[in-house]
Formats: C-alpha cells, sequence, structure tokens
C-alpha cells in the first residue's frame, strides 16, 4: 500500500484528527480563562465567601469562627436598626434616582439643542460626576454650612429664609444628601440619554413638524419612545448604585452626629462589621442587601420591561 | 539591529530594577500610624523620621497622620485586612481592648527608657492590662472650657458653674441683630466622638457612671437621665446645626465670634484663636478658661483626657525597630519640637521635659499660660478620665471600644434631642448595650 509522505495511517488518522477538531475549542477556552479566573476571582469568590461567612459568628480580625447557621438572618429580622437603615437606604435611593432622572434627563433635552457654547456646557455638565467624592463633599459641606455657607447667605439675603437652614442637622441631613448626590450623579443621566438622542433619526421630528406636531407632542411621541429603553437602564443601574452607595454618604454623615439620620444599610453593614466587630453580622447583611436588589431587579423587569425596548 | 538595542534597553532596565528594588528591600519599613495631622507637627516628626534613618540606614521610618474620628475604624480595617501598622496611636480605651484581645505587644522597655518615676503620675496606668503595660502616651492634654471673657463682662454675667448656669449664660449671651442671630451664648460639636466624650465627661461631673461593677450598662441610672435632659436644653441654645458640626467647625465658631463659650475646647484651639480671631482680642485675657461645669447631681467638675498611647502591635515585622524609634521620640531634643509644634495641646508626658528650660522657651507657652495651668491643675486633680471612662477601674473592661463604635450611646442623645423622652431614649440604649455585651460574650444573659 502506497503512502504519501506525512499521511498518517487510517487507524491513526482519526486520533490525530480529534485534537485538531478541538484546538479551536481549547484556543478559545485559553482566551476567556484570564476572564473566567477574574470573575472567579473577583466576583465569585468574595461573594460565596460573604455568603459563607453569614452562617457564623465570627470576630472582624480573629480567625477564630463559631457556626451558628441561620442565627444572623434571624436576628437581623428583629433587629430595629436593621429596618431603620433598610428605610433610609430605600428613601435615599428612590429620592435621588427620581431627581436624576428629572433633571439628568432634561438637562440632556437642553444639551441636545444648538446653541453657542454647547461643547463646552456639556463638557461642564459632566464637570460634578468626574470629581472625587471627597472634593464634592468638602465643597458642599462648606457651601451648606449655615454658619458660613453661601447656600444660607444667599437665602436669607434674598429674604427666601428669616434664619438659616441647618442642613447637616438631624433634621435636613437627608435632604442635602439627597441634594448633592443628585448634583453629583445626575450627569450619568445626562450622558446616556444625550448619546441615545444623538441617534434619532432627524426625519421623524421633520415628518411630525410636517404634520403639525407641537413640541410636547414630538417629545411624547418621538423621544420618549426613543430613548425608553436607555432609561429603563438608568433607572436599574442608577437605583442599584444609589441603593449601595457607601462613599457619598459616609462622607456626608461621618463627623457628625447627624449621620445617624443617613445611616443606609451599606453604612450600617461597615459599621456592624468594623465597630462592632461582627463581620458574620455585617456579612448576613450584606447577603441580604443583594437579595433585597435582586428582587427589586426581578420585579422591575416583570413590571416595566418591554421586548421592543431590545433596540 | 533596532531589535537588539530594544532587547538591551529592557534588559538594562530589569537590571536597574532589580538593583533598586533589592536596594529597597534591604530596609526594614517602619510604619507609624497617629493622630497629630496639623501640618507643622507632620513635619517635625518627619524630620525625626530622616534623623533617625540617618544612625539607622537599614531602616525606613513612613509615618502617617489619621483624623481622631477615623482612628479605630481604620486600625479595625487594617487588623481585619491582616496589615496594621508597627506602631499607633490609640484611644486608651483602644489599647486596653486590643491588649485583651492579644494585639498588642507589651512596651515596657519604652516606658522604662523614659524612666517610670518621670511619667506624670495620672498617665503610668493610661493603658495595663492583667499588669502589664501596652501603651505610653504620646503626649497628655484636657479638654477645656472656654468663655468670651470680654463678652461675659459687658453684660454681667458670671462664669457658670452648673449646668443650669451654663444654659442661663448661653441664653444671656445669643445676639441678634435685624431678627438675626449674629452670635450664640454656646458651640459644640456633634460628632460621635465627642458626643462619646461629652457623654462620659458631663456623666463624671454628675456623679454618674456607664457601667456599674459587673460590668452592666446603668444607662437608666438617675445620674444618665440627668445628662439627657441636660442634652435636651443644650440644643435649645446650641446653634440649631450643632448636631453636624465637627470638632474643628466649634473652634471656627468660637475665634470668629459666632459663638461666645466652647465647652468641649483643646489646648490647639489657642492656635486657631492666634490665627483667625482678631488680632486685638487674641489672647487668653479674652478667650478665657474656666473649671468644667458640675451637674445636679454631681461633686467635682472632670475633664477629658486627650492622650493617646502608642501602641505597638505584637505581630508587626519591624516592632523592635518601632519600640527603638519611640525612645528616639521621647528624647528631647526631638521630643520638644514636637510638642512646641502644637504647644498648648501637647504638654509632656515627661516630668523632666517640662523643667528643661528649652521646653518652657516658647512664647505661645508663655502667652496661653492660664489654658497650661488649667490643665495641668486637672492632671494634678485627677480630674480628667479618657474617653467614657468615669473610674480608673473602667479601664479594666475591654468592651468600651465596641460600646464607642457601635454608636449606641450617640443615638441615646440624639433621641433624646429630637424629642425621645430621656427615659425612653436610656431604656433603649441600656437594651442595645446589654445586647452587644452579650452579642460580644462579655456579658451574661
Amino acid at each position: 500500500m502506497a503512502s504519501f509522505p506525512g499521511a498518517a495511517a487510517p487507524g491513526a488518522s482519526r486520533a490525530l484528527a480529534r485534537p485538531r477538531r478541538h484546538r479551536p475549542a481549547l484556543l478559545g477556552l485559553a482566551g476567556i480563562l484570564p476572564a473566567l479566573v477574574l470573575i472567579v476571582g473577583l466576583i465569585l469568590y468574595p461573594v460565596g465567601y460573604a455568603i459563607w461567612l453569614s452562617f457564623f459568628d465570627k470576630h472582624s480580625f480573629f480567625p477564630q469562627e463559631r457556626w451558628i447557621g441561620l442565627g444572623n438572618y434571624v436576628r437581623l429580622v428583629g433587629d430595629t436598626e436593621f429596618w431603620d437603615s433598610l428605610w433610609k437606604g430605600t428613601v435615599y435611593a428612590a429620592g435621588t434616582t427620581a431627581l436624576q432622572l428629572v433633571f439628568g434627563v432634561a438637562a440632556a433635552l437642553v444639551l441636545h439643542r444648538t446653541f453657542r457654547g454647547r461643547t463646552a456646557v456639556r463638557a461642564l455638565v459632566l464637570f460634578p460626576y468626574m470629581i472625587p467624592t471627597i472634593v464634592a463633599v468638602i465643597v458642599w459641606r462648606w457651601l451648606l454650612n449655615e454658619t458660613f455657607g453661601l447656600v444660607d447667605h444667599l437665602l436669607v439675603a434674598w429674604r427666601l429664609v428669616r434664619q438659616p437652614i441647618a442642613w447637616l442637622s438631624v433634621d435636613h441631613i437627608m435632604t442635602s444628601l439627597i441634594v448633592m448626590s443628585v448634583w453629583q450623579f445626575a450627569p450619568f443621566v445626562t450622558l446616556s440619554v444625550l448619546a441615545r438622542l444623538q441617534t434619532i433619526p432627524l426625519e421623524l421630528y421633520e415628518a411630525a413638524r410636517v404634520d403639525g406636531a407641537s413640541a410636547w407632542a414630538r417629545f411624547r411621541h418621538i423621544t420618549l419612545p426613543q430613548i425608553r429603553a436607555v432609561i429603563f437602564v438608568v433607572i436599574l443601574l442608577r437605583g442599584i448604585w444609589m441603593f449601595t452607595k457607601f462613599d457619598t454618604v459616609w462622607l456626608w454623615g461621618e463627623g457628625a452626629g447627624a449621620g445617624a439620620e443617613i445611616r443606609t444599610l451599606p453604612i450600617y453593614a461597615y459599621m456592624r462589621t468594623f465597630t462592632y466587630y461582627q463581620a458574620g453580622f455585617g456579612a448576613a447583611l450584606s447577603v441580604i442587601m443583594f437579595l433585597l436588589l435582586m428582587m427589586a431587579t426581578g420585579l422591575y423587569f416583570r413590571l416595566f420591561w418591554r421586548d421592543e425596548e431590545v433596540t | 539591529m533596532t531589535c537588539k538595542r530594544a532587547l538591551a534597553f529592557a534588559l538594562l532596565s530589569a537590571l536597574l530594577l532589580t538593583a533598586a528594588s533589592a536596594g529597597a528591600a534591604d530596609k526594614k519599613v517602619v510604619r507609624l500610624w497617629q493622630t497629630e495631622t496639623e501640618p507643622q507637627t507632620l513635619a517635625v516628626l518627619n524630620e525625626m523620621a530622616a534623623a533617625y534613618e540617618k544612625t539607622h540606614p537599614d531602616v525606613s521610618i513612613k509615618i502617617e497622620g489619621l483624623a481622631w474620628g477615623d482612628l479605630e475604624k481604620k486600625l479595625t480595617a487594617a487588623l481585619a485586612a491582616g496589615a496594621p501598622p508597627d506602631a499607633a496611636h490609640g484611644q486608651p480605651i483602644t489599647c486596653v481592648s486590643f491588649a485583651a484581645k492579644g494585639l498588642l505587644r507589651p512596651v515596657e522597655d519604652l516606658a522604662d527608657s523614659l524612666g517610670k518615676d518621670n511619667i506624670v503620675d495620672a498617665f503610668r496606668g493610661l493603658c495595663r492590662w492583667q499588669g502589664r503595660t501596652y501603651g505610653v502616651g504620646h503626649s497628655p492634654a484636657s479638654s477645656l472650657f472656654v468663655y468670651r471673657k470680654d463678652l461675659l463682662t459687658q453684660k454681667g454675667l458670671k462664669v457658670p458653674k452648673s449646668w443650669d448656669e451654663l444654659i442661663q449664660v448661653a441664653e444671656a449671651l445669643k445676639e441678634t441683630k435685624d431678627g438675626q442671630v449674629v452670635r450664640y451664648g454656646l458651640t459644640m460639636t456633634g460628632a460621635p466622638l465627642f458626643i462619646n466624650i461629652g457623654i462620659g465627661e458631663l456623666l463624671k461631673t454628675n456623679g454618674g457612671r456607664l457601667f456599674d461593677d459587673q460590668g452592666r450598662p446603668t444607662l437608666t441610672s438617675k445620674p444618665v437621665i440627668e445628662l439627657l435632659d441636660f442634652y435636651k436644653k443644650l440644643n435649645g441654645v446650641l446653634p440649631p446645626g450643632w448636631t453636624g458640626h465637627g470638632y474643628l467647625d466649634t473652634f471656627a465658631n468660637l475665634a470668629n465670634g459666632k459663638a461666645a463659650m466652647l465647652y468641649q475646647a483643646y489646648g490647639r484651639g489657642a492656635g486657631y484663636i492666634e490665627k483667625y480671631a482678631p488680632k486685638e482680642i487674641a489672647d487668653p485675657e479674652h478667650f478665657a478658661v474656666a473649671d468644667k461645669l458640675v451637674g445636679p447631681s454631681g461633686k467635682s467638675p472632670a475633664a477629658q483626657l486627650d492622650c493617646e498611647p502608642w501602641m505597638v502591635f505584637k505581630d508587626a515585622k519591624g516592632a523592635s525597630e518601632a519600640v527603638d524609634f519611640l525612645k528616639f521620640f521621647f528624647k528631647d531634643e526631638n521630643y520638644i519640637p514636637y510638642l512646641h509644634s502644637v504647644p498648648i495641646h501637647l504638654l509632656s508626658i515627661k516630668k523632666s521635659t517640662t523643667k528643661n528650660p528649652k521646653y518652657a522657651d516658647n512664647p505661645m507657652l508663655a502667652k496661653w499660660r492660664p489654658w497650661v495651668d488649667m490643665q495641668e491643675k486637672y492632671f494634678k486633680n485627677d480630674w480628667i478620665k479618657p474617653v467614657l471612662v468615669t473610674d480608673w477601674d473602667d479601664m479594666r473592661k475591654p468592651y468600651l471600644l465596641e460600646v464607642m463604635g457601635s454608636g449606641i450611646l450617640v443615638d441615646m442623645v440624639f433621641d433624646a434631642v429630637k424629642g425621645m423622652p430621656s427615659t425612653e431614649a436610656a431604656a433603649k440604649a441600656q437594651k442595645r448595650v446589654e445586647e452587644l455585651l452579650v452579642q460580644s460574650g462579655y456579658l451574661k444573659k
């Protein structure tokens, strides 16, 4: 039997062909391996460890731990501080997300129009989102200081209020935190909506104008449906991010007794872990926060998701 | 050719990097966290570190300034991450708590190097656990009651001596113009650490305690209820935003005339007054100090001891080097410039340094002598205690750190201030502290 140089015997050809067939798959696997390692190492392992830890009575910096099963979760149900922080976190997340949406969309609509200096204004609008949180917090704390702050000075000078408002006191600290957070994070909404607005075909508006549609009608029947998908995603993301927001809330309340008025769930989880030294309980709080967000996200999709939003 | 050049360059770079990292690896890095964050103090400490490194070329001293209110949280986070510094400041109750948990290295060698009889008597037992010394205070200071003497004189008011008198004088000192308040009678901070300090200090002046001999909280006792009633009254005379005012805000209020009295002042306030008050009144004749006030159930005044002990962590790789550096720190040629960086606040823990003419040779110390004398009076009379400590025996309770960190006492005060009856706020806090101590294993149900 003649054979060509380099040709494998019939029996051997199947064996050799198999690795060759699998090579692309292996290459593909090797390609995604770094991403898999990162996902497992940086997401799945910490989440899994937090869930595992939540079943233990564990001091924050001692290796000893005691299995207590669902003990932390049972304790949590009867913990008034937990319910209080959950309520405060919900108020903060809902309040800031709603206001960010209103101001962010409004700003995007304005910035979508053509006017002189639009590029500069667009850059300026993004400024709050780009500066470090600590800087934003310090500046706003100065602005809102009722003894030296510019805001109260103007309010009193313009006779809008008789006495300065103590923005950072127990009575107003949540309001001032929401105002500051909206200022800081609304540019994200603006940016997202503006990007979508720029892709809406102008012909749609021209046709509507020809048909005699008013500005409101054009917004309602063209702009709003076109940006609905973006708004859907933006509400979801901002809602999650505001509910889990730590740095801004912590810095706003840190150093002030009124901070208890803005003790949201992430802050409470941090406190349990690092000031009560109850790492297990802190982990249980984090797991609950995660589950609550999962449930809220599921509900949100069920109530508001439409197939046509896949655009 | 280009490839060869690139390869040669890469090899050379790698060699240089290796050499540099090997040089750095030869040095033992000793990290110290401390709470004196004023730029001039940090400059002195960095100079001190550089001077030490000259004689110890194998050691690199890294000193980091941390905000007072953040210290415990950052230390805890670092411990949880398994990366604490080699040495750090801590509240005395932090030091005891860490010592009880076996986290600290005894520092008798450091205390001995200062001379045990040379340490100011009141501060020898600042951080002791089971008969051993685990901390040596860097510099003691007492909280102060500061008032505008000129304003009291103008209005014919006497310096208050009791809680009730403080409220009356604060109301009388309040000034309005065109319906606007231009000066409040009193300023205090709402910062959690200072509320904890205030609770300990005021309770002590009211003859009360936070814990009984068995370690059970006593928050529903009469002195605590009276204390909460007092906070309600304070809320009526303090600026409306006081709950959001930080420690430095209150110094600013006093220095620039927005407030006439500051109850929780400290020696460093003299520096702020020098800097921010009008020159013609920036002196102790206008900004005078008086004894702390006595509560309705109390007999003697009390103040808070501000004196963080240096703690050295047991498992620190540079523990011995840290102790050696701290011995260097306490040498007069290094210690005096450190104390002079905030002269009225950083007083000497060593008797010998106080007597050193070089130490006394400081214009601020001479000018603000009444402020220093007042603090020394409290040291001598043993009227000062660390935060949350109303009796030195409390230092044997290793859970005060957890109680402070939990914020339960701060919540109790703010519950009362927001309108909850004092008895109810106290009962709520009592229950929470008991739960905390039971959960932490310090108290049986």
